[in-house]
């Protein structure tokens, strides 16, 4: 009852932040209300002809002024505010590509030393349902979109830098392209999936007394025996860390400043765009860094949890092992002799 | 060699919009698509200034600094070009231009943007000079066949000069002589640098303006 609404409320605020953000977006320019400006202008030329100071001082302002020609800001002289995007970049994206880069490399480390989380006790055998298919769906559509939109979002941001110089003009221009359109085309499906992720994993996802301890000795994982996993619900702490950061923060903030950028059509200003572009920037890094660490514990990092999310079934003593709590939770409601007792390959004989 | 640069006197522009026209008839530029504008400051005020602007070709132009496929370069004139075979249409050009030049023709549903298009003073692109697919692509080289910008040319009151930056900067010089006033020229610091910019900071004498990036011509 209680999840209930709370998952209800987190649909509600997920939507009304997209809303607002999108919607706080569409505000073109105005030019301004010839108020007192006007007088003060007509006064002056009475007083100093020759003073064009305060003309230049409004130009310089870059406040919109009158133009017979209709587009975007076209009654917008000058911006000052590209100038202030244009140097804020740089040292956001190379502290972006260098903290990705130092990602990856402690990944790697943390495999060569550690190696895969492995499975302590023989499989049983019976099967536990852990993911429904609708589950599975909702989650490899926001992955393979998620993927897709990183991947042409590094092409992008680093491409100039690191592939265009290997492999020339024509050829990186070609690519550009593709991961512009690629990138565009894919992110409103992300839009709609993520959403539709939130509320159905926010449930098991929220925090636990019991998440606590998981936390103070990062769940075992630095024990290479692995024989100190602490116990967890059906989400231990990291995943649920992982959850909220990554799918609900960097995933939301990506989808609004997305859609600003994705639909110039609405007449926004440069300001909103330049500003999305850096938020933007700035969440899907953080986005990407998150997920090489949530794609490397999903598929080579630990046996088995490929198979849970790909056929959404699980051994019963890696449901033991990694999720005890879960187990508990999953065998007090079917009886022992309620698993199934087919060999785990054939993804067909499910009950749980 | 010569540096072309734009200037436009606001104690001459008349707001007839002919400039306008000019370069669009010149260039055959699409609907929707304006290479150069006419801004007025005052409007209807006694003191009202008008502003033709369009690509001010700047000594380290923003565009070529954050396009992400590195599509500009600069001619020898000082003239920034660009690439539309390698453009992407991506629209970061436009957030960084404090002129609001680069101009993007619709080329899909929702806004998708065509390739960037923007004033090329009147010298093509990386085709070779005055051939249909330049023209086609930037419209018409004149500067390769001696001629300065339609736009300037065009100017009914000569308030728009386009040229060698020392030759206007000159003609211009001499009407502040004669008419006592009105010495400032409007943009040069944004898109040429500053006499009076402290070492370090951008546009300094000392500092030379960052080369033209490579780009697809060498």
């Amino acid at each position: 009852m209680r999840s209930k609404s709370i998952t209800r409320a987190a649909a509600v605020i997920a939507a009304a932040v997209m809303f607002v953000g999108v919607a706080g977006a569409q505000v073109p320019a105005a030019s301004p209300l010839p108020a007192d400006p006007a007088q003060a202008q007509r006064e002056r030329q009475i007083s100093q002809p020759y003073n064009n100071a305060p003309v230049w001082k409004e130009i310089r302002s870059g406040a919109p002024q009158f133009t017979s020609l209709p587009g975007r800001e076209t009654n917008v002289l000058i911006q000052s505010e590209g100038q202030t995007w244009r140097a804020a970049r740089v040292p956001i994206s190379t502290a972006g590509g260098f903290l990705f880069a130092l990602a990856l490399l402690g990944i790697i480390v943390f495999y060569t030393w550690r190696g895969p989380i492995l499975v302590q006790g023989r499989p049983t055998g019976h099967l536990i349902r852990r993911y429904t298919s609708s589950e599975r769906i909702v989650h490899w559509t926001v992955a393979i979109t998620f993927v897709t939109l990183g991947l042409t979002g590094l092409v992008i941001m680093f491409g100039k830098s690191v592939l265009l110089p290997l492999i020339g003009y024509t050829l990186f221009s070609w690519l550009a392209i593709l991961a512009k359109n690629l990138h565009n085309f894919t992110g409103p499906v992300f839009a709609m999936a993520l959403p539709v992720m939130i509320v159905m994993f926010v449930r098991e996802n929220l925090f636990r007394a019991y998440d606590w301890p998981w936390v103070k000795r990062f769940g075992g994982m630095l024990d290479r025996s692995g024989k100190s996993e602490v116990p967890s619900g059906k989400a231990n702490a990291g995943q649920k860390v992982l959850f909220w950061l990554m799918v609900v923060l960097a995933g939301l903030t990506l989808i609004v400043t997305g859609l600003i950028l994705d639909f110039p059509n609405f007449n926004q200003t440069r300001q909103t765009m330049q500003i999305a572009n850096v938020v933007h920037m700035v969440a899907g890094m953080f986005g990407i860094i998150l997920a090489s660490a949530h794609i490397y514990l999903g598929t080579i990092g630990m046996k088995g949890a490929y198979d849970a999310m790909r056929h959404g079934y699980v051994d019963e003593s890696w449901a033991r092992e990694h999720h005890a709590f879960w187990y508990e939770e999953v065998m007090a409601e079917k009886p022992a002799h309620g698993l199934d007792a087919a060999p785990p390959a054939p993804p067909q004989h499910r009950i749980a | 060699m010569a540096r072309m640069k734009f200037l436009c006197d606001a104690e001459r522009c008349i707001e007839c919009n002919g400039c306008v026209t000019a370069c669009k008839q010149e260039h055959d530029i699409p609907w929707g698509v304006n290479r150069r504008r006419v801004v007025t400051i005052n409007d209807g005020v006694p003191g009202e200034r008008s502003i033709s602007v369009a690509c001010m070709h700047c000594s380290d132009a923003p565009c070529a600094a954050v396009c992400p496929v590195d599509c500009f370069y600069k001619s020898e004139e000082g003239v920034v070009l660009h690439d539309k075979d390698l453009c992407i249409g991506c629209g970061y050009c436009f957030y960084a231009c404090p002129f609001g030049a680069p101009q993007f023709p619709q080329a899909g549903a929702f806004g998708v943007r065509g390739k960037m298009d923007k004033c090329t003073f009147c010298a093509g692109g990386p085709e070779p000079d005055g051939s249909q697919a330049e023209y086609q692509k930037y419209g018409r080289n004149r500067l390769s066949e001696g001629k300065l910008p339609a736009c300037a040319e065009m100017c009914s009151t000569k308030a728009l000069l386009g040229g060698d930056g020392d030759v206007i900067a000159d003609i211009y010089r001499q009407r502040v002589t004669t008419r006592g006033k009105a010495a400032e020229v409007w943009g040069w610091a944004t898109a040429y640098g500053r006499p009076d910019a402290k070492p370090g900071q951008p546009g300094a004498p000392g500092q030379p303006a960052p080369a033209p990036t490579g780009g697809p011509k060498t």
